[in-house]
């Protein structure tokens, strides 16, 4: 599929993956490819925007958990932002707001990773 | 029948013929003993008998002949011919008859022997012609190309046009039409003897025999063009005889002689590049017998074995052998050596495998990497003076030069096909063309049988699928639980071969029924691992740890060292109490229960607290899993279900979501948990526009059918509240 996008950007020393589109088994490899990336060039700060994110699989949601661990012991962390209320549900159901920082808007991720030093 | 015909037929024409030209004898006999009879009509009748005869000869001799012969046995046949006719002329110059005086244009018989001599001698000369004539026929027409049957037809026109203009000529009188015609039939017998074509298509054993023919029948044909010729004693006598059969012997002794001769010097001319031709008629052929091994034997070895004897054959090569590389390099590591490869030799032809193996242990993987990485063949045309095998001097090698091609499929090289020579600069370009000509043959061969392969492989793992789906269906329940307390009705379809969903049932003692339903993540068969993982667990911890939150936590316990980082379960897990119907949910990660009251009508999902089975450390997991409290009064209905349903999509209605499912539920209340389950089926399915689920889907729904006095309230209690057993 082809109808999945992902842009990466870097502001501050935090970097922001911009999911766009459908995170289902078939898409979920370039996303594990962007995480894998990342940790390689030692960048911990994460933050997930998922504005534009119209679908995430059980698959989609593996590619969290598979990378949270190693970002955290790294005193990193993964933190999501700005989700559609069907995609909430999803992660919700789930249980990731449990584990995962989820934060209403990008600004305020941000945010929590600067005033919250790991 | 019809043989019989033909033969009375062609006895007829032979008996017609020969009286024909008895009569004319005998005319000769009685009339032209004195000299010409000056009536033009006589002469013109006397050479219209001998015409129909000679047609009645040609029709018979035409109807027995055999045209499908082999060039060289035509050419012989000539030969012959031309040899028996020399003969005959040859005898008619020993007896010398009497021969012939000139007056007026007219020939005088000198005397009784010289009538009859011109008789036998125009005969025989003018049917030998006619035979000439047919074998040249067969000759030329043997490679057929536009025009060719055209300018024969022109030639034999002229000729016959030749012949004709002088029937009513005198023996010795000459006309201009005759001359001109004549002058035409030079020019076609010229452009006929340009069709020389099939000499091509002659083997080199076939050349020198048409050479050798070639030459002789046009050192005798000459002697026709002599002996046919109006100066000569013999020409006068077949003037004598017919003028027209004078003129048609003449032009067809110079046929002969043009065209024989130009068979001689162009047979001459192809003879240096016979062998070429030979040999490029030999691959040809060669190739399309591989070509044709190739589609019908699968018999690997076979087809390597004949690749390499092909080469050996083909190119006169020393020695030639296979090697197929099984793991093809990766572009990364080009020019970096393929030490890595695994390399196996195939098909030695005039070669031992340890002679192989020191050729390409001492350096001579070098060689391997160059074409590999080149991916082109690599001529080496010196072993000796070339630095590429320079090496090899050391090793006993009995080759001197050496052609290595790569087999090329997809652009990686799969295999090389090695050839030598004793000789140095034995490869020509022609050489390398063929055997990777060959070479492209056995890269078929061996895709071919990778790919038979592969398929076997395939039907296999097919075979083990149909098995995993098949153990996989057994994991589920078999059967429904009865009990009169409760209707239970459930259902699971996995949308690819095995799926991730699993439901179950357990009774935990009399009075209390578990009800389980969870999703693997992931599908396929990893997912149908964790599945039959998970039943295990079920079926021996629901038993131990009886409170669905408890349950859950050891099961997340059991899995998190098992389960992969990436993969989770989600389940939801109900325990229902059979004698008051109290119900206890928990919900690891797993879509909520709905629970839709008759009485009220009123839908609610019951949606504990709780993470996803291998999500979280045991502590973290224990610490935030909830569970839930519902009573059940006579009717009401409980629906566990996975994201199959709620998730459903298509294009135009989007996904089918937890509203609607609500409604669905809602509206069949009354119907039996049977019902239910259906109108929640039929819903989805109309939803998709009853295409086929892209996801497993599975649906377990409880009717609590029990009268009980605790009807009406449902209790939902959060947080930790213990269930009464």
């Amino acid at each position: 599929m082809s109808n999945f996008k992902i842009d990466m950007r870097e502001m501050n020393n935090i970097n922001v993956i911009d999911l766009k589109g459908y995170l289902d088994a078939h898409t979920a490899p370039e996303l594990e490819k962007a995480f894998q990336d990342l940790l390689e060039g030692k960048k911990f700060r994460i933050v997930v925007n998922c504005r534009d994110l119209t679908y995430i699989s059980s698959a989609g949601l593996g590619v969290f958990m598979a990378y949270i661990e190693d970002v955290r012991k790294n005193n990193g962390d993964i933190k999501l932002s700005n989700m559609s209320p069907k995609v909430y549900n999803v992660f919700d159901l789930l249980g990731f707001p449990l584990l995962y920082d989820i934060a209403k808007d990008e600004a305020e991720a941000i945010n929590k990773f600067n005033t919250l030093q790991y | 029948m019809a043989k019989f015909r033909k033969k009375i037929k062609n006895v007829f024409l032979m008996g017609s013929g020969s009286t024909l030209l008895l009569l004319v004898f005998l005319s000769d006999v009685a009339f032209r003993r004195g000299g010409e009879i000056g009536v033009g009509w006589i002469t013109l009748l006397r050479n219209l008998f001998v015409l129909v005869a000679f047609l009645e000869f040609y029709v018979v001799i035409e109807s027995l002949w055999q045209s499908g012969q082999n060039i060289t046995k035509k050419l012989g046949f000539a030969l012959v011919l031309t040899i028996v006719v020399g003969a005959a002329s040859s005898l008619l110059f020993i007896v010398q008859p009497s021969g012939f005086d000139i007056k007026n244009y007219s020939l005088i018989p000198l005397g009784f022997d010289s009538i009859v001599w011109a008789n036998i001698y125009g005969v025989v000369l003018s049917m030998t012609m006619l035979v000439m004539l047919l074998i040249l026929r067969d000759i030329i027409f043997s490679r057929r190309r536009k025009g060719t049957s055209r300018n024969f037809i022109i030639l034999i026109g002229f000729v016959a046009a030749t012949a004709l203009s002088t029937l009513a000529n005198k023996s010795m009188e000459s006309s201009l039409l005759a001359s001109v015609l004549f002058g035409c039939s030079v020019l076609a017998i010229v452009l006929n003897s340009f069709r020389l074509s099939w000499i091509v298509y002659l083997s080199k054993r076939e050349k020198i025999i048409s050479i050798v023919y070639g030459f002789l029948i046009f050192c005798l044909s000459i002697g026709f063009d002599i002996i046919t010729s109006k100066g000569t004693d013999t020409g006068k006598s077949l003037l004598f005889y017919s003028q027209p059969l004078q003129s048609f012997a003449s032009t067809m002794a110079l046929f002969s002689t043009i065209y024989f001769g130009m068979t001689f010097i162009s047979t001459l001319f192809h003879l240096p590049t016979a062998e070429a031709f030979e040999r490029k008629t030999s691959e040809v052929s060669s190739l399309h017998n591989l070509s044709r091994l190739v589609t019908q034997v699968f018999d690997f070895n076979e087809l390597v074995d004949s690749v390499t004897t092909m080469t050996l054959e083909v190119c006169e090569a020393k020695s030639s052998w296979l090697e197929i590389i099984k793991t093809a390099a990766p572009a990364g590591l080009l020019g970096k050596g393929h030490r890595g490869l695994e390399v196996v030799t195939s098909a030695p032809k005039n070669i031992s495998q340890e002679e192989i193996h020191a050729i390409m242990n001492f350096r001579g993987e070098a060689l391997r990497d160059l074409v590999i990485s080149e991916r082109k063949p690599v001529v080496i045309d010196s072993v000796k003076n070339d630095k590429r095998t320079k090496h090899l001097a050391d090793v006993k090698v009995n080759f001197s030069s050496m052609a290595v091609v790569p087999l090329l499929s997809h652009d990686q090289v799969i295999g090389i096909l090695y050839a030598t020579k004793g000789v140095e600069f034995g490869f020509d370009r022609d050489d390398v063309d063929v055997i990777s000509a060959f070479a492209d043959q056995a890269t078929i061969a061996i895709e071919n049988s990778r790919l038979i392969e592969k398929s076997l492989e395939r039907e296999r793992l097919m075979r083990e699928m149909m098995l995993a789906q098949d153990m996989q269906r057994k994991l589920l329940p078999q059967e429904l639980p009865r009990l009169w307390e409760v209707d239970l009705e459930a259902l699971s379809t996995p949308a690819f071969e095995v799926g991730g969903d699993y439901y179950d049932f357990t009774m935990l003692d009399e009075n209390h029924l578990g009800i389980l339903v969870g999703d693997v993540s992931g599908k396929g068969v990893s997912a149908a691992f964790y599945m039959a993982e998970m039943k295990g667990i079920f079926q021996s911890l629901s038993k131990i740890y009886r409170e669905p939150r408890e349950f859950l936590s050891k099961a997340h316990d059991t899995l998190v060292g098992t389960i992969d980082k990436r993969s989770f379960i989600s389940l939801i897990y109900g325990v229902v109490d059979l004698r008051c119907g109290l119900m206890t949910v928990a919900r690891a990660g797993h879509c909520p229960m709905l629970f839709v009251s008759r009485k009220t009508k009123k839908a609610e999902f019951i949606k504990p607290v709780g993470l996803g089975l291998g999500m979280g450390s045991r502590s973290f997991f224990e610490r935030t899993i909830m569970q839930e409290n519902v009573q059940f009064a006579e009717g009401d209905i409980a629906v566990f279900y996975t994201d199959g349903v709620t998730e459903a999509r298509s294009e135009e209605n989007g996904e089918f979501g937890y509203e609607k499912l609500m409604e669905v539920v809602r509206s069949a209340v009354d119907k039996s948990a049977l019902g239910v389950r259906e109108a929640i089926v039929t819903a989805v399915d109309r939803h998709m526009d009853h295409k086929p689920p892209e996801d497993d889907l599975t649906i377990v729904v409880m009717k609590w059918i029990k009268r009980n006095n605790n009807h009406g309230k449902n209790i939902s209690e959060k947080k930790d509240e213990q269930l009464q057993n």
